[in-house]
């Protein structure tokens, strides 16, 4: 190699890397930063420790965990109806990049502000109603505190209760809740709701039967089956 | 004296070299596409780590044409440095995706691509010199010239190295810039990243 050629090529390797120094978000920053922090583009260092990445500890230099939701970095209250309510106050272990990233560039490549509960710490994860409103019905009325007893904190919806333990909704069941549920209220239910089963059919099949209290369908009909009807005080279905 | 006609430069030499370079983009291209429909687009993340030793590992060719070391012979090395580039090279362009972010680490991935090119243009070159040389000297030995007249007659393995030596007067100073616009994608890489 010439030595022209040497001294050209070292003269553009040292432009480039005083390029580097100088205008480090153009020449190694993996995209731009949240607008929050775009006064902080050119100095690397305020959230990167060397040779270690982004820290929490130079996160919460700015971003009080006590803060966080509360309060915004320059100590203005948040008056955001929507904002979710703090939680990072109550989260195990401040990590803040097990959640989040700024460069643009590294959010394309992980999920951002994934919310998981098992973040929270215990006695946080058993108080639902610190974050979650019940839905306004009867059914979720009627119930204080123990959401777990039919939703988990995996997703929210579908909650994990079992129509099946009290009514099997078979193919010709499948309908919405509002059929048999009318009138937003859970806690009752009506089998008059199509025209399969009108109060007068009912009546006359049942009273063939001999059977003259039969105002509560799901006490003996756990399933359209015919031949799984639990009548009370027999041990066996009839068949 | 033959030389390689319009017809077989084209069949021996341009095409290869044009089918090499293309597969190469149309692998990149490929093997984005899959990683993306799957779901693994992190995958690419780190192909740039394998990619970056494959390269490296595949310049034991150097050392072993220079002397430097001794073990294995120098076809097998040139076969390992071929091949050895041109995956480490998919990798590192997989690795690069289609995502504009900083100038340094995109100035290495060109300075890759030229190198790769200029490499291939190298092995072109190689092969061309080889089937030249030896069709000289099979013609002048045939024709019962003595040792000396065949080596005075072969007067394009004269051409033909002095070409390879301008060849790798332009592919060693790409190969160093490459070089060093890496390590600076590396370094800066290494000082900001958390592993994570």
């Amino acid at each position: 190699m010439s030595r022209t050629l040497k001294v050209v090529l070292a003269i553009n390797l040292l432009v480039l890397a005083l390029l580097a120094f100088a205008y480090p978000h153009l020449m190694v920053g993996p995209g731009k930063l949240t607008p929050g922090h775009n006064k902080l583009e050119t100095d690397c260092f305020a959230c990167h420790a060397p040779l270690a990445g982004a820290s929490t500890e130079r996160c919460t230099a700015c971003h009080k965990p006590a803060d966080i939701g509360k309060r915004s970095t320059q100590g203005k209250g948040i008056q955001n109806a929507t904002a979710r309510p703090p939680f990072h106050q109550q989260l195990v272990k401040q990590d803040c990049m097990g959640c989040h990233s700024d460069h643009a560039g590294v959010k394309r490549l992980r999920t951002q502000g994934q919310f998981n509960h098992a973040l929270l710490q215990p006695v946080a994860r058993q108080q639902c109603q610190t974050c979650h409103q019940a839905p306004n019905n009867t059914l979720h009325k009627g119930i204080t505190g123990n959401c777990s007893q039919c939703h988990t904190q995996e997703k929210w919806v579908p909650a994990s209760f079992d129509h099946n333990t009290h009514f099997l909704l078979d193919r010709d069941h499948n309908v919405s809740c509002a059929t048999c549920h009318t009138g937003n209220d859970y806690s009752r239910y009506t089998c008059y709701g199509c025209h399969e089963h009108t109060p007068e059919k009912i009546r006359r099949e049942h009273l063939e039967e001999g059977i003259s209290d039969f105002k509560n369908c799901a006490t003996c009909h756990r399933s359209a089956n015919e031949h799984d009807i639990r009548m009370p005080g027999r041990t066996k279905s009839r068949d | 004296m033959t030389t390689p006609g319009p017809t077989s430069l084209w069949r021996d030499q341009i095409l290869p070299f044009s089918l090499l370079v293309t597969l190469l983009g149309l692998a990149t291209v490929a093997c984005d596409y899959l990683l993306h429909r799957l779901d693994l687009v992190w995958v690419g993340r780190y192909l740039g780590i394998p990619g970056t030793l494959l390269i490296i590992g595949s310049l034991m060719y150097s050392l072993r044409k220079r002397k430097m070391i001794t073990a294995g012979n120098v076809k097998s090395w040139l076969n390992l440095h071929e091949i050895g580039t041109w995956l480490g090279s998919l990798m590192v362009l997989i690795h690069a995706g289609i995502h504009f972010n900083a100038i340094l680490p995109w100035l290495a991935t060109i300075a890759m691509g030229v190198n790769v090119i200029s490499g291939m243009v190298g092995k072109m070159l190689l092969k061309r010199s080889r089937a030249q040389v030896d069709a000289q000297r099979r013609q002048y030995q045939t024709s019962g010239l003595s040792a000396a007249e065949v080596e005075q007659a072969v007067y394009w393995e004269s051409v033909t190295v002095d070409a390879l030596n301008k060849w790798r007067k332009i592919h060693i100073p790409i190969f160093i810039a490459f070089s060093v616009l890496s390590l600076g994608h590396m370094v800066s890489v290494f000082l900001f990243w958390g592993w994570r």
